[in-house]
């Protein structure tokens, strides 16, 4: 089964490319002008978001929940198509869906300017100069709007599979090559991209079900789905509807179980190995029970076979064991068990806490961890644990700094090694000896200052400061942050230590 | 007063408590919106007997400091755009010369009439800063009133009114700011930093401008525009702290007590934000300024009278400077006070529903 995801600019040509590529094929072809006729008559305002989020920088917590509907629902109608066939699709930033799941061919088309410049002016009878001024503010939509719902840049060439420039290949061979490359066993779905897939759907479902409820649409919820478990993280002030959400929920086909954990936000927890009893694991249950959040983690493993791939959550699969009495005889069978490096255990503990926003396994690298983390609710913390750890020492520094550094830049979130959490959001030995150091020395200064006011004051301001100006406004100047940082510390560990930042 | 040197005044406890419970109250109305919180704090001094260049100096010395822990808290929460604070900065220098070009004037006796020398230059700045500040709070009131009648529950944010007009305007260059995920043209944001800093310059309170400003122009989310002011404020007051260090007028007592008050409310005002509905933010700042416009509006006919253009009896100045000084200070201090409730109200109710979660297993 083959999907292809076609995206390129307005007006360039793809969905002639895209069309020429079904003929040849014989697979089903599937436009977005189909697909928002289709959101028009399910009731979905796709005209109302688009404007909302072309128009307007400010992305209030409702526009959020919108856009998750909508992408919902685009998810949905595709995979009704999908489920058992091939499918061409094309649209605006087709490439980005199905955010993470593997052996989707995912295509983008570069055309000149000045060949959609003659399409434009050609199609809407504009003069070159109007054209190309249309093109370059439709440009800039399109921009804000895959950089809104996708998270992404569309310049980013990390994200296609196969980047084909129109300017010197003719339509006819841009097809063949995109059919040899359609029929590539790469982009052919393997049982666990379909199961990956699926998951997708599920979740999909579940939040366009939840968004067509009367008890339910009002609200603002993450959710996701880990082989047919789903997680539906919501706000405290939300809590007296929660147990809605298990019953809207309930009507669910295919869903094995749902999870719905009371959140303020979400702190994401990515490392090779967990363990629950381990002093990091503590400090990271510690900040969520501050903070009123939900952890989820991601095991980050080298690919397999250099091949990535994705992978729920043992922990999230359901308990059906055999339910045969046995008299407590068990079979001598050696125990199946599967190394999943903690993260099942460390899940089960996060769900007994009420703190748990899933998770799941990742073979790849930095690429496939963005890819993941694309379509997920915004993050307050990224904690980084040890990471690419057969690389050495020196190079898992290295590249969990890169990691770090462009999880940052995707998704505008503080991202920190786990070294850093107890310094920078816990109270421990080191913060209350840094206090009591940082006490001193403000005792000091201010004993020092409020002893000997006179001199202090005539240097600042008196017969001693005609003669030493410029000393005196250096001295301001460095004394005053000296002060303001030492206090500030004191202050900023004290509210810590009771819970208040 | 009794002076010990030159300027400096003698500081016994009382008094001394008293400036650093100014410290504290200005410290959480700047953590919570964002503005210096020199409106409350400067006029709060000279009410001690402080003179007002004293006041001004080692409040301005002050901000400087506290500016910069604020802003590296916010800084850390992800609120601090340095590149909008940059362009602001550079505009805003512009604005501030022009504001000082007319104050200077003005001070002088430019607004004739042979009037008592600085009464043209307050009675301007009080002016200014009524209207400006009635139309910024009265706006953000109909914006909250407004989504409150709707019934959206939802935290809507601020009116895209503005910032969806702006956003029409692309005159190139159009600069992007990354933090702030918003993309401004240079000939929007031009303006808005020269009004910003002129109106700092005037009325001296560009915190009260800067943030809306930044909200409402730019289509900046609240949290980010706090930020960023403080960020920009800590340069603004760097460049302020070493003027007047250098005239001899920066009282460093005065300046470490507002901070043993002022860096604690700025931590539970920051606190605030997080916890606090955005929309419950932007009521609380509108009262706030409007109680503020109360005060100054009160003080205008006192300025009316010794320009000659009303004629009372110069004795009731007394009764509009108390009551001035008695909205300021109710302002500031209620202000504080809905702040502090609000801040401790989420704090318990935290701590109750993380005892009452409620977890549905999925064999539940």
């Amino acid at each position: 089964m083959s999907i292809v995801l076609m995206s390129g600019p307005a007006h360039g040509m793809t969905r002639v490319l895209a069309k020429k590529l079904a003929d040849e094929t014989g697979w089903p072809l599937y436009s977005r002008d189909q697909l928002a006729e289709e959101a028009h008559a399910q009731g979905i305002k796709l005209g109302r978001l688009e404007a909302s989020i072309i128009k307007s920088p400010i992305i209030s917590e409702r526009l959020a929940w919108e856009k998750e509907v909508y992408l919902s629902f685009v998810t949905d109608v595709l995979y009704k198509k999908i489920k058992d066939n091939n499918l061409v699709y094309t649209g605006r930033a087709a490439h980005l869906l199905f955010p993470g799941v593997e052996n989707i061919f995912r295509v983008g088309v570069s055309v000149p300017i000045e060949t959609r410049v003659d399409i434009v002016a050609q199609q809407l009878n504009l003069s070159p100069e109007k054209a190309l001024d249309y093109l370059k503010s439709l440009d800039a939509d399109i921009i804000k709007w895959v950089h809104y719902v996708h998270r992404a840049d569309l310049r980013d060439t990390s994200n296609y599979d196969l980047l084909l420039n129109l300017e010197h290949l003719n339509l006819s061979h841009a097809t063949s090559l995109l059919k040899q490359t359609a029929l590539l066993p790469e982009f052919d779905l393997t049982p666990d991209s379909r199961s990956h897939l699926e998951d997708v759907h599920l979740a999909a479902r579940a939040t366009l079900h939840l968004a067509l409820n009367k008890e339910t649409s009002h609200l603002s919820l993450g959710v996701r789905a880990s082989g047919k478990i789903l997680t539906v993280t919501y706000l405290p002030r939300q809590k007296d509807v929660a147990e809605s959400i298990s019953k809207v929920l309930g009507t669910l086909e295919e869903c094995k179980g749902t999870i719905c954990t009371m959140a303020e936000t979400n702190i994401l927890y990515l490392s090779e190995h967990f363990d629950p009893r381990s002093e990091d694991f503590q400090q990271i249950t510690q900040l969520a029970k501050r903070w009123g959040a939900a952890v989820e983690l991601i095991r980050l493993i080298p690919p397999k076979d250099g091949k990535p791939f994705f992978q729920e959550a043992a922990a999230l699969e359901p308990r059906t064991g055999d339910s045969t009495y046995t008299g407590g005889v068990e079979d001598d069978g050696p125990e199946v068990e599967t190394d999943d490096g903690g993260l099942s255990a460390t899940i089960e503990e996060l769900v007994a806490m009420g703190r748990s926003a899933g998770g799941y396994t990742i073979a790849g690298g930095q690429r496939e961890v963005i890819n993941a983390l694309r379509d997920t609710e915004n993050y307050s913390l990224i904690i980084l644990g040890d990471l690419f750890l057969s690389k050495g020492p020196q190079a898992s520094i290295r590249l969990t700094r890169e990691l770090g550094m462009a999880i940052n830049e995707r998704l505008k979130t503080p991202v920190i090694r786990i070294e850093e959490l107890q310094s920078q959001f816990l109270f421990g030995k080191k913060q209350a000896l840094k206090l009591l150091l940082f006490t001193l020395v403000v005792v000091a200064i201010y004993t020092l200052v409020f002893s000997f006011q006179k001199p202090i004051l005539d240097f600042l301001g008196g017969e001693l400061h005609e003669k030493w100006r410029w000393a005196s406004s250096i001295a301001v100047a460095l004394f005053v942050p000296l002060v303001a940082y030492t206090y500030g510390t004191i202050a900023g560990l004290i509210l810590k230590l009771v819970n208040i930042d | 007063m009794e002076y010990l040197i030159a300027n400096f005044v003698q500081l016994d406890l009382s008094t001394s408590l008293q400036v650093v419970l100014l410290g504290f109250i200005g410290g959480v109305l700047s953590g919570f919106i964002g503005s210096g919180g020199a409106f409350f704090m400067t006029p709060g001094m000279m009410n001690l007997g402080i003179t007002g260049v004293v006041s001004v100096a080692s409040n301005i010395t002050h901000k400087f400091g506290k500016a910069m822990v604020g802003s590296h808290k916010h800084g850390k929460a992800g609120n601090v755009d340095k590149k909008l604070a940059l362009f602001m900065l550079i505009t805003a220098v512009i604005g501030i010369q022009i504001a000082v070009g007319i104050n200077s004037f003005l001070f002088k006796g430019g607004a004739g009439h042979g009037a008592a020398k600085g009464a043209g230059a307050n009675l301007y700045i009080s002016l200014v800063f009524a209207v400006i500040l009635s139309v910024v709070a009265l706006s953000m009131m109909k914006d909250v009133l407004g989504s409150s009648r709707s019934g959206d529950d939802s935290d809507s944010g601020p009116s895209r009114k503005i910032a969806n007009a702006m956003a029409k305007i692309t005159i190139p260059p159009v600069i992007h700011f990354k933090v702030a995920d918003t993309s401004v043209s240079l000939w929007v944001l031009l303006p808005c930093g020269i009004a910003t800093g002129y109106l700092a310059g005037t009325i001296g309170v560009g915190g009260f401008i800067g943030v809306p400003a930044i909200i409402y122009v730019f289509g900046v989310p609240t949290a980010v525009a706090a930020g960023t002011e403080l960020y920009l404020a800590m340069f603004m007051g760097a460049y302020g702290a070493l003027s007047y260090a250098y005239q001899g007028f920066v009282d460093i007592r005065l300046t470490m007590l507002l901070y043993l008050g002022s860096l604690v409310g700025i931590y539970l005002g920051v606190y605030g934000v997080k916890v606090v509905n955005e929309k419950y933010i932007r009521m609380v700042t509108s009262i706030i300024i409007l109680l503020c416009v109360v005060s100054r509006a009160i003080a205008i006919p006192m300025y009316l009278r010794q320009l000659g253009m009303v004629s009372f009896d110069a004795s009731y100045d007394v009764y509009f400077s108390g009551f001035s000084k008695f909205f300021l200070f109710a302002s500031g201090i209620s202000g504080c006070l809905v702040i502090l409730f609000n801040v401790g109200r989420s704090y318990i109710q935290r701590r109750r529903i993380q005892k009452t979660l409620l977890v549905v297993n999925p064999d539940g």
